[in-house]
């Protein structure tokens, strides 16, 4: 038991129609039952709901260990400007000076580790939050003359783009999202059902690990030349290394 | 400290309450909305940088409703939900206005919005808790506006005749 205009009736409690659409509203409103009892109740509604919003209270442990998280956090983020730390370990190292270096290394070890695992984890979650939201592709196409100057001026790099329609994996589109705090151009592709989203950045000093997963998820990184490339998805393993050899041959 | 963390609690900290609150109005468990709001504010933090100069609370928002899915479809997968068990999952939370005039009506109300179907309740409770303009809740869902617009209205609609259904008995 309803009527064609709700939708109209809707936006128009909204706010979200245009006078002349907000002035047809209301004449109709005025003849429609069904229309006037969905006003009554979206307004107990919204009544019921407007200024609940910080109504509830976060419990304090919620609070200390989001703090907690962040700081763990920003450890590991500060690591992608390691580089200059990284260089005087190895002329630490080569000069002789034994204590300093040997603690830089240890340091070195402890903190790339979470480095990576957190690059992995910013990886997958980004792939998952992107299926999740329908939101994979920005640019739709299967040609790669379209995809690649898309990224020009949108990401921070100009990403190989290749169609491997023929082995299997049809180029979908691309977009750009953000991996670990910097801009990644992210390349499309589709195998069967599943997707497999190509991660391109510029190569930082803390490299993600070769081969990893989470979630289920597999993820497959490495450099070339300036580049640091991941490919992610929930393929199996084997053909996300086929995947990732058309792509190395396209790039090299 | 490292500054960007200081920076980045300055302006999300403050909307850690409206966080929590809907996270809670959308998974309906208390347990389930700290897990979604840690999950959250980690995922903030990681994207911090892309948002200076946006509006934050929006942007914030559509990360909670994200990881809130996120959440219920792993939950899903482990454990097929019931829909006897969302039945009973009703909004339980402290409200200062219980004892006012019309908590039974809001109170029943809370119950019909506990029921409706995750899309319905997410754009609902986007716009009228957090005031979102169809945009932004289109921003924040993936949808296109056209989908915000008719999702809305059948949510409205399906209160209406729940709330109609009930006064006739």
């Amino acid at each position: 038991m309803t009527c064609a205009e709700i939708e109209r009736t809707s936006a128009f409690l909204d706010g979200e129609l245009d006078a002349s659409a907000g002035a047809e509203a209301e004449r109709h409103i005025e003849t429609c039952k069904h229309c006037q009892a969905l006003v009554a109740v979206a307004g107990e509604a919204s009544e019921a709901l407007r200024g609940r919003a910080a109504r509830l209270r976060a419990p304090a442990s919620l609070r200390a260990r989001i703090a907690q998280n962040l700081a763990d956090e920003a450890k590991v983020v500060r690591l992608t400007s390691l580089r200059p730390v990284r260089r005087q370990f190895w002329l630490g190292a080569a000069s002789g000076v034994g204590a300093s270096a040997i603690a830089a290394a240890l340091a070195l070890a402890v903190m790339v580790l979470p480095a990576a695992e957190s690059l992995t984890a910013s990886l997958v979650d980004d792939h998952v939050q992107a299926l999740s939201s329908g939101q994979t592709i920005a640019v739709v196409s299967s040609n790669h003359h379209t995809v690649k100057p898309w990224f020009a001026g949108r990401a921070p790099l100009s990403p190989p783009v290749s169609d491997f329609a023929g082995e299997g994996f049809a180029l979908a589109g691309g977009r750009v999202d953000w991996v670990a705090g910097g801009k990644a151009a992210v390349v499309v592709y589709r195998h069967g059902g599943h997707e497999i989203d190509l991660y391109v950045w510029p190569s930082q000093a803390v490299a993600p690990p070769r081969r990893s997963e989470r979630r289920g998820y597999h993820v497959v990184s490495w450099r070339a030349r300036d580049l640091t490339l991941a490919a992610v998805s929930d393929v199996q393993s084997d053909e996300l290394d086929r995947f990732v050899r058309l792509v190395q041959t396209a790039v090299e | 400290m490292d500054n960007r963390q200081t920076e980045f609690e300055a302006m999300a900290m403050p909307h850690l309450d409206a966080a929590y609150s809907l996270a809670r109005w959308l998974s309906r468990s208390p347990t389930d909305a700290e897990d979604i709001v840690q999950e959250a504010m980690l995922r903030a933090f990681r994207a911090f940088d892309a948002v200076r100069g946006e509006t934050v609370r929006p942007w914030l928002m559509a990360i909670v409703r994200n990881c809130f899915r996120d959440h219920n479809a792993k939950a899903r997968r482990h454990e097929p939900a019931s829909e006897t068990v969302l039945e009973h999952l009703v909004f339980d939370g402290p409200s200062p206005e219980a004892e006012a005039l019309g908590a039974s009506e809001r109170r029943r109300l809370d119950r019909m919005l506990a029921l409706l179907p995750d899309d319905y309740r997410e754009v609902l409770l986007l716009r009228e808790m957090e005031d979102m303009s169809y945009r932004e809740i289109s921003e924040a869902i993936g949808a296109p506006i056209g989908t915000v617009m008719s999702r809305l209205a059948r949510a409205r609609a399906l209160l209406k005749d729940k709330w109609l259904a009930e006064d006739a008995r």
